[in-house]
C-alpha cells in the first residue's frame, strides 16, 4: 500500500536535515535579505503552513525557480517544488497587469510577431520604455528582446515541412516561443541539424507555451491548460506517430518534463523519457554509433559554456558539453555553473531587476577572464541576460552544430 | 522553630508542585486575595502536565466508563477555550470506526455523550475523509466531538504569569526535603535549592500537596500516606502535523488510540503500564512500546507510516490507587482532594491529585475552596470566566500584507504569547533574527523569556519558547540559545554544560526513534557537537 | 555513457579518488547526491585521534598497530604511513594548503573555544602544538555584529580556563545591514561573499588595526575566504597582530572553499562531476556490476569497468537505517550491523555509538560483497565502511583520503 497518498502532504520536505547547504547555494539569498531562503521558504516554512496556511509568506515570490537548492540539497528534498506549490496554493495575490503581459509568451509573441518592426522599434524607444517601467513595472534597463517578423512556425510550414517525409527517420519538435516569435533562426538550425543526420523534423498537432512563465506568475490555471494540450499532443506523436520529442530550450525541457507532474499534476509517466533535448538526442546517436558528423573546415574557436539553472537540474550538461567537444575546431571552456539572474520573467520585474544584476554579477567575471570568443548555452533567457550585461555573443550549442557541420557529407553518411 | 522575625518566610498557603495543578491552585489563591508561595523542585511543567497529548478533551472518551469525569471535560473544556484561547486550538475531534471495531459501540457512545453533555454527531464516513483528509479511509463510521489541543506549557505559565501578578511567591529548582510539623500539625517546609544548595524554611497555615505522582512521597514526609498508582504512559511525536482534527477510536479506552495534533507537530498516545516509585524519575520508552504505538497509529491515519517521528517520550500518570485493576484504566480519572486534617488527624495539609490536564481549573478551585474554608476567607471563584494573560487583549498580530520573514515570525510569537506577544522586541534586525528555525523563535523571544519566564536552563526556554522542539531537536538552534543564555547569565561555562545537558536530553527523546531520516539528522548532531566543537571531550573535564 | 571508473558520491573520498585517477589516466565520472559532508568541515582532517577502547592517540602511524583487523587502516597496513604522506601531497598539489605530520597529531582550537587533536589543518587556521600554548597570552575576541554560530564568550571561556587574557568586541560594518534586514541569513557562507569584498575587507582590518595593537593576538571566526583563500592571506598579511582563526558552527566556509576546490581540480583533469544526481540502478552478474543508471541521465546508462562506492554514511544516505536493519542503497552491498536495534545507541549523546561502526563489508581489497558474492569491480572508500567509529576515534577524513588512494591505486583498466 502506498501509505503517502493519504497524507495531507507529500512528506518529501521531511528528509530535510536542517543542514542548511541550499541556503549557501541559493543565488538569491545573497543579494535580497527579503527572500526568507530556501530552506526558510521550503521545509521549515512547509511546517508551519501545515499547522495554519496563514503562515504563508509572500515573500516566497522572489524565489526564482531556479532549483539550484534542489540540486546542492544531500536530502534530496524538493525544496524549489515545495516553494512553488506553497505558492500556487496558498498566494492570494492575483497577478498584476504587467505579470500577464510576461506570463503570456506566445499570445504577446503572436501580436508582436505580426507587427514586429513597430513593436521593436516602440518598445526599444525611450518614452515607452519609461511607461513600461513607472507603470508596468517593468525594469526600463531591460532590452527587450526583438520580435522576428516572420515566425518559425510560418517559416516551417512555407520552406521546410514538404521535406521532411523523405527521411529515414522522424522526431517533433517542441519549438517553444522564444524559436517561434524571437529567433527563428536556431530552429532553422535544428531542422538542418536533424535533416543533416537524417531525421526529419515534424511539428506538434498543437504547441502552446510549455507555461514556465505562467507557473512563476501564478496563472496556474492557465497554465495547466496548455500542459494539458501540450502533453496530448506528445502523446500522439509518441505513441501513434512513433516520433519522439525534441526541444531546444533546456527549461521548456525541464517544465515539460519535470514541473507538470510536480507542480501542475499533470501526468507524463508514459511519455517522459521520450521528450528530451535536441544534443542528448544527438549524443546517444554518436555514441551508439547510428550516426557520424562530418565537420566542416572551420577556423578554431574559444567558447565558454554556462550551465543554465535547468540544465544543472537535468543534469544534462553533460550532453551539450560533449556534443560541443566533439567538433574539432572547438576549445570549450566549461564555466562554473551558476545562475545567470535572469529567471525567465522574472528579472524583467522592475523590483527584481538589482536582485537579478547582482545575481549574475560573477558569472559576467567568469566569462571576461574565459578569453573566450563567444559563450554557448541552452537557454534563451540565459542568452539574454549575458548579452544585456556582458559585451558577448550568445549562441546555443544547436546553432554551432549548424554552423560547423557539413552538411552534404553528413548527409551521406547518414542516409 | 518558626524564625518570627523573618515576614518574608510567612504565608497564608503553599503550595507544593510547579506543574498545571499547582499552578491553577496558587492562581486562585492569589485571586482570592491569599498570600501564596509555590515551589517547584524543577521547572513548571516538568512532570506529567508537560509528558501527555496536550489533549483538550471533549470528555466524549470518557463518557461511556466514566460519566462523571466527561460532565467535568466537557464544561472545563468550554471553559479553557475562553480564558486560555491562546493555549487551545479548536480542532475538534473523530471517533472513528475501523472495520475491526463494534459499530453498534457506536449508538451507546453518542447516546452517553449527549447524556454527559457533549455535542456529539454522527457523520458519513466519506464526510470524515473530507474533513480529515489524513483519516484511515476504510472507516466505517464516525462521530464529531468538540474536542481540541491545549499546550500544557503554556497554560501552566499563564497561570503562573498571573499568580505572580497577584502576589504569589514561586520558586522553581526548590526541592521540598521537610515538611514541618508542629504538635501534628503541619506549619511549613524545608526546601533546599538546587542552584544555591542552601536550604530555607518556609511558613504558612495550610500546605498544599498538589506535586502529582510525586505528592505520594510528599505526603509520607508530612506522616500521611495516599496510596498513588504510577501509570507509565508513553507517546511519540511526529515531525509535522498529520491530521489536523484530533482522531480517537470509537471503542473503549485502549492502547495508542488518540492522534493529537497540536502547534507544529501531532503526537500518538499513550501506551499504560504500571511501573514501581523508583521508575518515575527515569522513564524510558522500550522499543515494544514504539512499536506499539506506530502500529496502533497507522490504523488511524495511515501516513504516519512514512512520516518522520521526531521522539518518544513517556509520563506518569498521578492516580490514585483503588483497586488492583492491572491496566490502570478503569481507575477512575475523578478529582481526588483529600482534607488530612479529617482523613488523617492532620491539620494544616491537604492534598490535591486525581484529574487530569483537563480539569486542573476544577481541581485548583475545590482546593482553593478548602483553603478558604480552612482561612476563614469568604471569597468566590472566578477563574471560570476571569481570561489568563496572553488570552485578555487583541493579538498584536501584523496587519496586511509583508514581504519578508517578520509577518511569520510574529505570528509564530503570538501563537505562542497570546497577546503578551506585545513584550516581545521586534524593534531591530538583531531581535528578528531566528535563533531556532524550524519554530520561528526570535532573539527577542528568547530574550523576553529569558528576562521575564523564569529561565534558568535550555530546557526551562525550550518549555517556553519551542526552541529545540523542531525537527532538526536543537542541531542548529541550541548553540545559538546557550550563547543567549551565557549573554543573559553571565556565565559561559555553566551555558555550555547546560548545552550538553540539552543535547543529551533531545538524544534520549531521540535514540529510540533514530532510525530513517531522524537517525541521519542525530548523526549529523553528533557531528556538530562532538566532531566539530569537541563537546565530547568537554564533558569529561 | 562510458567512463574507465564511476565513482557514486562526490565528497573528500569520492573526489579524492577521483582526482587520483584522472592523473594516472582514468576516464572517470563522480556521481554526486548534492553537496558533500565537507561544507560541515571542522577545517582540519583527523587521521586517528582516539583508539576504540578510548586509549587517546599522539602517533598516528604507531597506533594503528593496535586496531582491529576489521578496522579500514588495518586494511591498509603497511601502507598506511605512505599513504598518509601521498594524502596530504595530493591536498597540497590541489592547492589547498594544509598543515601537519602524521606521526605527531597537532590540535585544533573548536568554536567552543577547546582544543582537539588533529592530523592535517588548513593553513586559515593555526594548529597548536598543545593547548597550554595560550598561557599568558592576550587575545582580542571578535566577532562580527549579529553573527549567532560564533560564540566569542564560549571560546573566551575555554582560552580564559587555559590561562589567556581574553576581551571580546564586536565589529559592525555597514556592508552587513543588507544582510542582516535577514532574520536567517546572517551566516558564516553569506558574510563570507560580503568579505569577499576588498573594500569590506580593508574596512575590517583597519578597525582590527586600530583595535588590537596591544594584543598579542586577534582571534576572528572562519568566516573568510570562500571561493578563494585570498582574503584570508589580505587579513594575515594587513592585519599587525597575529591573526587566529577559529572554526564556526556549519556551514563551514574553509570547507565549502574545500570542496569546491577539489571539485575543481577533478574537473580540470577531465573529469566528469554530475552533482544532484542520484544512482537509482545497478546492472549485476556473475560477481561484477555492468552498468549503473541515474535518475538524470535515464535510460542512457552509465558504463565503467570499474565503480567505486564513496556514498558517506548515514547522513549522505550512503547507508539508510529502518527500524530493523540497515542497508547500502545503491548496490543493495552487504552491511556489517546488529539486527537487534536497541544495542545501536548510547544513552550519552557523547559517547561511542554502536551504530557509527555500521557499515559496508568488504574484502581486503576494499571490493564490497553482494548476497555474500565479492564484486570483483566494485570498491568502497571513506565513510560508507564499517569497523570504525569517526567521531569517538577522530579518523573520519584519515579513513576517507588514506582508503581512496588506496583503491584508486590498486584499480586496474
Amino acid at each position: 500500500m502506498n501509505m503517502q497518498q493519504y497524507n495531507i502532504s507529500d512528506n518529501n520536505f521531511e528528509q530535510c536535515i536542517k543542514c542548511t547547504v541550499c541556503t549557501v547555494y541559493c543565488p538569491v539569498v545573497p543579494v535580497n535579505p527579503n527572500y526568507p531562503g530556501p530552506k526558510q521558504a521550503g521545509p521549515d516554512g512547509e511546517r508551519l503552513r501545515l499547522k495554519r496556511g496563514e503562515f504563508f509568506d509572500e515573500a516566497l515570490k522572489y524565489c526564482l525557480n531556479c532549483k539550484r537548492c534542489e540540486v546542492a540539497c544531500p536530502s534530496n528534498v524538493r525544496i524549489g517544488d515545495i516553494i512553488q506549490l506553497a505558492r500556487i496554493k496558498y498566494s492570494k495575490s492575483k497577478p498584476t497587469l504587467r505579470d500577464m503581459i510576461l506570463a503570456n509568451t506566445d499570445i504577446v509573441g503572436t501580436m508582436s510577431s505580426a507587427f514586429a518592426p513597430i513593436v521593436n522599434t516602440t518598445v526599444a524607444l525611450k518614452p515607452v520604455k519609461m511607461v513600461m517601467d513607472g507603470v508596468l513595472k517593468i525594469d526600463r534597463h531591460r532590452t527587450f528582446p526583438k520580435y522576428a517578423g516572420q515566425t518559425f512556425v510560418s517559416w516551417f510550414k512555407k520552406e521546410a515541412q514538404a521535406k521532411q517525409d523523405f527521411y529515414p527517420h522522424h522526431v517533433s519538435f517542441f519549438h517553444g516561443c522564444y524559436i517561434n516569435y524571437n529567433y527563428p533562426q536556431l530552429g532553422k538550425d535544428l531542422v538542418k541539424v536533424m535533416n543533416a543526420i537524417g531525421y526529419g523534423v515534424h511539428l506538434l498537432e498543437k504547441e502552446k507555451c510549455c507555461g514556465v512563465a505562467l507557473i512563476s506568475n501564478g496563472l496556474i490555471n492557465q497554465a495547466k491548460k496548455q500542459a494539458e494540450i501540450n502533453i496530448e499532443s506528445i502523446r500522439k506523436s509518441v505513441t501513434e506517430e512513433n516520433r519522439p520529442v525534441i526541444a531546444a530550450s533546456s527549461t521548456c525541457t525541464f517544465t515539460i518534463r519535470d514541473e507538470y507532474p510536480h507542480l501542475l499534476n499533470v501526468e507524463n509517466g508514459d511519455v517522459r523519457n521520450a521528450i528530451e533535448l535536441a544534443t542528448r538526442f544527438i549524443y546517444r546517436l554518436i555514441e551508439s554509433g547510428k550516426v557520424q558528423i562530418k565537420y566542416r573546415n572551420t577556423e578554431k574557436v574559444r567558447i565558454a559554456y554556462h550551465t543554465p539553472c535547468h540544465m544543472e537540474k537535468l543534469g544534462w550538461g553533460f550532453y551539450s558539453i560533449e556534443m560541443l567537444r566533439h567538433i574539432p575546431n572547438v576549445e570549450l571552456v566549461v564555466l562554473d555553473s551558476q545562475c545567470c539572474g535572469i529567471g525567465g520573467t522574472y528579472g524583467f520585474k522592475k523590483e527584481n531587476y538589482n536582485t537579478s544584476q547582482g545575481i549574475g554579477a560573477s558569472l559576467f567575471r567568469q566569462i571576461e577572464n574565459s578569453g573566450a570568443q563567444f559563450v554557448a548555452t541552452d537557454c534563451e533567457t540565459c542568452k539574454w541576460q549575458i548579452e544585456m550585461s556582458t559585451p558577448y555573443k550568445v549562441k546555443h550549442p544547436i546553432s554551432i552544430l549548424a554552423e560547423n557541420i557539413d552538411f552534404e557529407e553528413t548527409q551521406k553518411l547518414n542516409k | 522553630m518558626k524564625d518570627f522575625n523573618d515576614k518574608n518566610n510567612e504565608f497564608d498557603v503553599i503550595v507544593i508542585g510547579g506543574g498545571i495543578t499547582g499552578a491553577g491552585t496558587a492562581r486562585d489563591c492569589a485571586l482570592r486575595g491569599m498570600k501564596v508561595l509555590l515551589v517547584e523542585r524543577f521547572d513548571f511543567a516538568a512532570g506529567a502536565t508537560g509528558r501527555n497529548h496536550g489533549l483538550l478533551h471533549s470528555g466524549a472518551r470518557y463518557a461511556v466508563t466514566d460519566k462523571e469525569s466527561a460532565a467535568e471535560c466537557i464544561k472545563e473544556n468550554m471553559i479553557l477555550r475562553k480564558i486560555a484561547k491562546h493555549c487551545v486550538e479548536e480542532n475538534n475531534g473523530l471517533f472513528i470506526s475501523l472495520p475491526e471495531d463494534d459499530i453498534n459501540f457506536q449508538s451507546k457512545f453518542v447516546e452517553s455523550c449527549h447524556a454527559a453533555g457533549i455535542d456529539a454527531q454522527i457523520i458519513d464516513p466519506a464526510e470524515a475523509r473530507r474533513i480529515e483528509p489524513s483519516v484511515n479511509p476504510t472507516l466505517i463510521g464516525a462521530v464529531k466531538v468538540p474536542d481540541g489541543s491545549v499546550d500544557p506549557f503554556r497554560l501552566t505559565l499563564a497561570n503562573i504569569i498571573d499568580a505572580k501578578a497577584h502576589g504569589a511567591k514561586i520558586l522553581v529548582y526548590h526541592e521540598v526535603i521537610e515538611i514541618i510539623k508542629e504538635q501534628g500539625r503541619v506549619i511549613g517546609i524545608t526546601v533546599v535549592n538546587h542552584k544555591t544548595k542552601e536550604t530555607h524554611k518556609y511558613y504558612a497555615p495550610l500546605t498544599i500537596n498538589a506535586a502529582g505522582i510525586w505528592g505520594h512521597g510528599i505526603a509520607e514526609m508530612a506522616g500521611v500516606k495516599v496510596g498513588m498508582y504510577p501509570a507509565k504512559g508513553s507517546l511519540l511525536i511526529f515531525g509535522h502535523r498529520v491530521n489536523n482534527i484530533v482522531l480517537n477510536r470509537c471503542r473503549k479506552p485502549a492502547d495508542a488510540d488518540i492522534l493529537v495534533p497540536g502547534d507544529t507537530i501531532c503526537l500518538i498516545g499513550t501506551t499504560s503500564s504500571h511501573v514501581g516509585f523508583d521508575e518515575v524519575d527515569n522513564m524510558r520508552v522500550t522499543s515494544e512500546e514504539v512499536d506499539l504505538l506506530l502500529r496502533e497509529g497507522q490504523k488511524l491515519a495511515p501516513a504516519l507510516a512514512t512520516t518522520r517521528i521526531l521522539r518518544a517520550y513517556a509520563g506518569v500518570r498521578p492516580l490514585v490507587a483503588a483497586d488492583n485493576d492491572p491496566s490502570g484504566r478503569n481507575i477512575s480519572r475523578g478529582i481526588v482532594l483529600l482534607d488530612h486534617e479529617t482523613r488523617d488527624g492532620v491539620s494544616g495539609f491537604a492534598t490535591i491529585t486525581g484529574g487530569k490536564l483537563m480539569t486542573y481549573r476544577l481541581m485548583a478551585e475545590w482546593a482553593t475552596d478548602l483553603a478558604c474554608k480552612k482561612l476563614g476567607i469568604d471569597k468566590a471563584c472566578v477563574t471560570m470566566s476571569e481570561p489568563l494573560p496572553g488570552s485578555r487583549g487583541e493579538e498584536p498580530l501584523p496587519k496586511g500584507k509583508t514581504y519578508d520573514l517578520s509577518n511569520r515570525i510574529k505570528r509564530s510569537t503570538v501563537g505562542r504569547h497570546g497577546d503578551m506577544a506585545s513584550k516581545i522586541a521586534s524593534d531591530n534586525e538583531f531581535d528578528n533574527s531566528l535563533v531556532c528555525e524550524c519554530e520561528d523563535v526570535s532573539v527577542g523571544e528568547v530574550q523576553y523569556a529569558l528576562k521575564e519566564l523564569d529561565v534558568h536552563n535550555m530546557e526551562d526556554l525550550r518549555h517556553r519558547t519551542r526552541v529545540g522542539m523542531g525537527t532538526c531537536q536543537g542541531e542548529l538552534c541550541a548553540c545559538r540559545a546557550a550563547g543567549l543564555l551565557s549573554e543573559a547569565h553571565n556565565c559561559a561555562h555553566q551555558a555550555k554544560a547546560d548545552l550538553a545537558k540539552f543535547l543529551n536530553e533531545r538524544w534520549k527523546g531521540m535514540y529510540p526513534v533514530a532510525w530513517g531520516e531522524a537517525l541521519r539528522e542525530s548523526e549529523y548532531t553528533q557531528w556538530v557537537y562532538s566532531g566539530i566543537c569537541g563537546m565530547n571531550k568537554m564533558e569529561e573535564k | 555513457m562510458k567512463f574507465d571508473t564511476v565513482i557514486i558520491g562526490g565528497g573528500l573520498a569520492g573526489l579524492t579518488c577521483g582526482i587520483r585517477l584522472q592523473n594516472r589516466g582514468f576516464k572517470c565520472a563522480i556521481v554526486s547526491a548534492g553537496q558533500s559532508a565537507l561544507h560541515f568541515s571542522s577545517g582540519s582532517f583527523d587521521l586517528l585521534n582516539e583508539l576504540p577502547d578510548g586509549t587517546a592517540v599522539t602517533n598516528p602511524e604507531e597506533a594503528i598497530h593496535s586496531l582491529d583487523k576489521k578496522h579500514p587502516y588495518a586494511k591498509i597496513g603497511d601502507k598506511f604511513p605512505f599513504y598518509a604522506q601521498e594524502a596530504k601531497q595530493m591536498l597540497l598539489d590541489a592547492g589547498i594548503d594544509v598543515r601537519g605530520d602524521s606521526k605527531q597529531n597537532t590540535y585544533r582550537i573548536t568554536p567552543m573555544g577547546t582544543t582537539m587533536p588533529t592530523w592535517l589543518t588548513l593553513a586559515d587556521f593555526n594548529p597548536l602544538k598543545s593547548s597550554n600554548e595560550v598561557i599568558g597570552k592576550k587575545i582580542l575576541l571578535v566577532n562580527i555584529a549579529g553573527f549567532l554560530d560564533f560564540n566569542t564568550k564560549f571560546v573566551a571561556d575555554a582560552f580564559e580556563g587555559n590561562g589567556a587574557e581574553c576581551k571580546i568586541i564586536s565589529i559592525s560594518l555597514p556592508e552587513f545591514e543588507k544582510l542582516r534586514q535577514s532574520p536567517t541569513e546572517m551566516r558564516s557562507a553569506n558574510i563570507a561573499r560580503v568579505m569577499e569584498n576588498e573594500n569590506t575587507l580593508n574596512a575590517l582590518v583597519s578597525q582590527l588595526n586600530e583595535k588590537a595593537q596591544s594584543f598579542d593576538v586577534v582571534a576572528l571566526p572562519a568566516v573568510f575566504g570562500l571561493s578563494s583563500p585570498e582574503p584570508i592571506q589580505t587579513l594575515k598579511q594587513k592585519i599587525k597582530t597575529p591573526v587566529c582563526i577559529i572554526p564556526t558552527m556549519p556551514p563551514s566556509v574553509p570547507g565549502i572553499r574545500t570542496q569546491k576546490r577539489l571539485r575543481r581540480v577533478f574537473e580540470l583533469a577531465g573529469g566528469f562531476y554530475m552533482l544532484g544526481d542520484s544512482v537509482i540502478n545497478a546492472e549485476i552478474g556473475d560477481g561484477k556490476v555492468y552498468n549503473v543508471s541515474t535518475v538524470n541521465h535515464g535510460d542512457i546508462a552509465l558504463y565503467a569497468d570499474n565503480f567505486v562506492l564513496a556514498s558517506g554514511s548515514f547522513f549522505s544516505n550512503g547507508l539508510c537505517a529502518s527500524m530493523d536493519g540497515v542497508a547500502e542503497p545503491v548496490f543493495g552491498a552487504d552491511v556489517d550491523f546488529d539486527p537487534n536495534r536497541s544495542t545501536w545507541y548510547n544513552a550519552s549523546i557523547f559517547e561511542a555509538q554502536r551504530y557509527r561502526t555500521f557499515g559496508v563489508a568488504t574484502d581486503e581489497h576494499f571490493r564490497i560483497k553482494v548476497n555474500g558474492k565479492i564484486q570483483d569491480n566494485v570498491y568502497a572508500i571513506g565513510s560508507v565502511l564499517s569497523g570504525f567509529d569517526a567521531l569517538q576515534e577522530g579518523c573520519g577524513a584519515g579513513v576517507s583520503l588514506l582508503t581512496a588512494l588506496y583503491v584508486a591505486d590498486n584499480l586496474k583498466k
